[in-house]
């Protein structure tokens, strides 16, 4: 005998029929990303939405669909499949996905020349440095900043303790200050085309041009200084006059070699002692005087 | 031949190493999609991040840290730029204060140092993805060796005291050491910024941007009198230091689905308060004063175009260029400051008005022709060319001698530069996570009226990347370079500089400014070699070491006179160790190495500056027993050690430590002229601890106390400076600056309030 509905089972499968665009109305609603993940007190994940990121497509479990994909699978089947876009630990996506979901909107300005950057070409992932699921990403602060690229170029942090440093150490400077850590067109990823570009963006004074120049000022300045730090004063390559005798070999003063004997307890001579060969020709960078020819005026 | 062989040798080596290259190049292609899949990406071994700085939850909306420090002496190596160079008290004054919760706009605050000379503050306002608006001040102090004395007194015109008494020599001045006083040599930078981007559409981005910044405080230069060099006196100026600089920026950027564009205009400018520099003759005040010219007022309007165009997922082009327009039309100072210096001829023109064009340009075609190949080609270029007028000056020298004649004027002389670079790198992933690559550059470089009109240079670089564990990864990287200089040109700076009369009247193999053989090393033939070997490992999930080496070693193999060659030794070592989140702890030592010998010849001008002439006696400029040699070694010493730990719920612990330890030596010999003897200088050596800590005790939901504690002890024995008095050269009147050494101790106790 055929088993046939009861009237109660009837009007159930009715009711079910009725509810079913309902459902769909509230898969339309957007993912439900929020139903799972709620807050809770050992969880980042909410604060995101404290920052600008958790505001993205209008924020919400929409924010968490903006870089982690629209991910319908794992919306179904929660902590067996990973969303379409991980950041790990767990599930973590291919690189070029996960760096491909911070390119899609940050493909301008500072990010412009991540392709072939030397962070990229190391396989860096953005999230090496930033985290997102913050109020505020510690590598923005630039207090912060300093440690974190001193935490894998430890050569150059060290340098920064030499005696004589740009503020860097001290946090006035930054690293981010000269260098795009997102990469740029030409060496050491410096945010301006050339070194002196560089230099001159804090130092105008030397831009010149001058009535009387001093031609490796204008061509480099890294000739005579180290921008990361030095063993001598003023960022020095070479302590004077030594340093100025590696260009200069004029008759008399110039050509001559001046030793230790020199100093106070022999006859201490204007040409070491104090600023050495700066105490008189002081005007390195270059001079603007009419009869500065000689860089003393 | 020895050049051909050495250029021989690279190639070799990458032939050898590209062969696995072919192999693999060769090998079916469902192979390499196994391999790639069994083995996964390289992937660096980056240290685990310390927990960030423990005064500022990221959680909390605002935080505001106030309190008190305490430093325990006046200082200028400790203080030299975080604004602690003074004994006593300071305000500590710190806040973060954010806010996300209206609508889709955002705004942060951030101030640092609110108590200090280094204060610094943001505010950024913001709505999602369409506008950005910032504003900031930003102040800086640098303080300097502030141990010297001066006599002089003033801003931009020093003055000695009424009854002052010079002499031929600073020994024995009668009222020198009362007018002496001491005198802060200290910078001070505060700069105002602002700036503001919007989105117009989903295209298309607009900013601009304004900042102004003033620089005041007092610096130190030389300042001489002569006629000429044997007759040169000089004393050691406190300068008072004015400028202000103005910069602003506007531009607009593109994002398509292919091309990325951003460009903009800028524009830099720089006043300075003070045009000279004016001071009273110490030696004689009754000769006149002298004068310096200050860094002249200077614009410069620039466009910058940099974008990015993918022409294709293998094959992308990126480009950065500008070109800049500086210029500066100060007015000029007089010939001389001193109004007893006898002066026949007016100045050629009232200011330089000179001009000089700068443009730049970086492109890179990144290519990646097979999955496993990528190419980068780049081309590079510098030019920097100046607008300018030339005459002559016959100027007095150093305020002192009278107006020379015409034939002793000095023309100015324009410095054109121009560079291009050209080049590739191919570089081919192979298994085991590694990577080959092969970069050729060739550089030429022209130069306008120096000793040498052209340099080329070509460079080799092989380098191999290798992360045969998931834990382990080595990097070896080899270069070669070899700078080949055109003709020597000795006398060009000779013709470049001086009047036709001089020049006609002086025998042709005289003329010379430095000797003729010796060579500018930053333009003289160059072989060299660059070595780098990077190691790092993981031993554990928690463990991260690396070790790194790094040798250079240029031979400036054509110099006979000059910089003849310079090595660099390098070796690094760091490790990290982070078992959990709550503890890291990281250290790192590496010691340096650098020498570079030089060479020299001590010669007379008059009728022995003939080089050429070889008789007996031999001219000075033409004798060898006349050479001297100096090597210079520079040593350091870095070690470092950093604690972050979380030590419970409630309190957290930092600590970080390093020690610096530096020597620097030259070393001199003769090669054996009478009167030649120099001595090799005694070792400068400087000594650095350094030692920071910090407990924040977080006593509720809201509160933290914190304590900050600073060691730092650093000395050096500089020569320039030892045993060095005011009057201790004769023909110099220095500061008598001392060398630091310093022990500080610093402490500080703050309250760190949060609100959610």
């Amino acid at each position: 005998m055929p088993r046939h509905p009861t009237s109660r089972a009837r009007i159930l499968i009715f009711l079910a029929a009725l509810l079913l665009p309902l459902c769909g109305q509230a898969a339309d609603d957007g993912p439900g990303c929020l139903d799972c993940h709620t807050p809770e007190p050992d969880s980042h994940v909410h604060d995101i939405f404290a920052s600008v990121h958790g505001k993205l497509d209008g924020g919400g479990a929409a924010a968490c669909t903006s870089c982690h994909g629209p991910s319908a699978t794992h919306d179904r089947r929660g902590r067996r499949v990973p969303p379409d876009v991980s950041f790990g630990p767990r599930w973590p996506s291919d690189l070029e996905t996960r760096n491909g979901a911070c390119l899609a909107c940050h493909n301008n300005g500072e990010q412009l020349m991540w392709a072939g950057s030397p962070h990229q070409q190391e396989n860096m992932a953005c999230t090496d440095c930033h985290t997102l699921h913050t109020g505020a990403d510690p590598v923005l602060d630039k207090n912060q900043a300093v440690e974190m690229c001193g935490s894998c170029h430890t050569k150059v942090r060290a340098e920064l303790q030499l005696p004589s440093h740009h503020p860097i150490a001290e946090g006035k400077t930054v690293c981010t200050d000269c260098h795009n850590p997102h990469g740029g067109a030409g060496d050491a990823a410096l945010r301006e085309v050339t070194v002196n570009d560089n230099c001159l963006d804090c130092h105008q004074e030397k831009r010149g041009p001058f009535l009387w120049e001093h031609e490796p000022v204008s061509e480099d300045c890294t000739l005579c200084h180290r921008p990361h730090g030095s063993v001598h004063d003023r960022l020095l390559v070479t302590q004077g006059p030594a340093l100025c005798q590696q260009c200069h070999s004029a008759a008399f003063h110039p050509s001559l070699p001046y030793g230790g004997e020199n100093l106070p307890g022999g006859s201490a001579s204007r040409y070491v002692v104090g600023k050495n060969c700066l105490n008189c020709h002081s005007q390195v960078h270059g001079s603007n005087h009419p009869s500065g020819a000689r860089l003393t005026r | 031949m020895k050049a051909k062989h050495r250029l021989l040798l690279p190639l070799a080596a990458a032939g050898v190493l590209a062969a696995p290259v072919w192999s693999a190049d060769t090998a079916p292609a469902s192979q390499d999609k196994d391999d790639a899949t069994a083995e996964g990406e390289y992937t660096p071994l980056l240290p685990s991040r310390a927990t960030a700085d423990s005064r500022w939850n990221a959680s909390s909306r605002g935080q505001v840290q106030l309190g008190a420090g305490y430093t325990s002496d006046d200082n200028f190596m400790f203080g030299q730029y975080n604004g602690l160079s003074s004994e006593g008290a300071s305000l500590i004054g710190n806040l973060r204060w954010r806010d996300s919760n209206s609508g889709d706009s955002w705004w942060r605050a951030r101030v640092d140092d609110l108590g200090l000379a280094t204060r610094e503050g943001q505010f950024t306002w913001g709505k999602a993805g369409k506008l950005r608006l910032e504003l900031g001040f930003d102040s800086q102090s640098q303080v300097r060796n502030d141990s010297g004395l001066t006599p002089f007194r003033g801003g931009d015109t020093l003055r000695l005291p009424g009854d002052w008494v010079g002499g031929a020599d600073t020994a024995g001045w009668p009222g020198l050491d009362t007018a002496l006083h001491r005198f802060d040599r200290e910078l001070d930078r505060d700069k105002l910024s602002a700036s503001i981007s919007a989105a117009l559409n989903a295209q298309w981005r607009v900013k601009a941007g304004f900042s102004y910044e003033t620089k005041q405080g007092t610096g130190d230069i030389g300042g001489a009198f002569y006629s000429d060099a044997s007759q040169g006196d000089a004393a050691l100026l406190p300068l008072d230091i004015d400028y202000r600089s103005s910069e602003a920026n506007i531009g607009l950027s593109y994002s398509g689905t292919r091309l990325f564009l951003d460009g903009a205009l800028e524009y830099s400018g720089f006043d300075n308060g003070n045009d000279a520099l004016t001071w009273d003759n110490p030696y004689d005040i009754t000769a006149g004063p002298g004068a310096l010219a200050q860094a002249p007022d200077n614009e410069q309007y620039r466009g910058r175009l940099s974008g990015q165009w993918i022409m294709s997922p293998e094959a992308r082009l990126q480009f950065d260029g500008s070109y800049a327009l500086a210029s500066q039309d100060q007015d000029y100072l007089d010939w001389s400051a001193n109004p007893g210096v006898a002066i026949v001829q007016d100045l050629p023109r009232n200011n330089y008005d000179g001009e000089v064009a700068i443009g730049t340009f970086n492109g890179k075609l990144l290519l990646r022709p097979l999955p496993k190949f990528e190419v980068e080609a780049f081309y590079r270029a510098r030019d920097r060319d100046y607008d300018t007028p030339r005459d002559a000056y016959p100027y007095p020298r150093g305020d002192s001698a009278d107006q020379p004649g015409q034939a002793l004027a000095v023309y100015n002389t324009a410095y054109d530069y121009h560079s291009h670079t050209g080049g590739a790198e191919l570089a081919y992933r192979l298994p085991l996570r590694s990577r080959l690559s092969f970069e050729y550059a060739f550089e030429v470089v022209r130069r306008d009226n120096t000793a040498v009109r052209e340099t080329k240079e070509d460079s080799y670089t092989l380098g191999y990347r290798i992360q045969p564990w998931h834990n382990f990864t080595a990097r070896l990287e080899g270069s070669f370079r070899n700078r080949n200089a055109s003709t020597y040109r000795w006398d060009q700076r000779y013709y470049a500089l001086l009047d036709t009369e001089l020049i006609n009247a002086t025998p042709d193999s005289q003329r010379y400014i430095n000797h003729p053989d010796f060579s500018q090393y930053y333009m003289a033939n160059r072989e060299q070699w660059e070595g780098k070997l990077d190691l790092g490992w993981q031993p554990a999930e928690d463990w991260n070491l690396n070790l790194g080496l790094s040798w250079r070693d240029d031979d400036y193999d054509a110099s006979e006179l000059g910089l003849t060659g310079s090595q660099w030794g390098r070796l690094h070592l760091s490790a990290s160790w982070t078992p959990s989140k709550d503890l890291s702890l990281s250290a790192y030592g590496g010691a340096d190495r650098f020498e570079s010998d030089q060479n020299g010849r001590a010669f007379r001008g008059g009728q022995e500056k003939n080089a050429f002439e070889i008789y007996p006696p031999l001219p000075q400029a033409s004798d060898p027993g006349r050479n001297w040699s100096l090597d210079a070694t520079d040593t350091s010493l870095t070690l470092g050690a950093n604690l972050r730990w979380q030590f419970a719920a409630d309190l957290a612990l930092e600590a970080d430590y390093n020690y610096v330890d530096t020597q620097g030596e030259q070393d001199l010999a003769a090669a054996g002229a009478a009167d030649l003897d120099p001595q090799d200088y005694p070792s400068v050596d400087t000594r650095l601890h350094h030692f920071t800590a910090a407990a924040t005790w977080q006593m509720n939901r809201r509160l933290s106390l914190r304590l900050d504690y600073q060691f730092y002890q650093y000395d050096s024995n500089d020569w320039a400076l030892r045993g060095l008095a005011v009057d201790s050269a004769g023909q110099l009147l220095s500061f008598g600056a001392q060398n630091p050494d310093e022990t500080i101790h610093y402490l500080g106790a703050s309250a760190i309030y949060r609100w959610e």
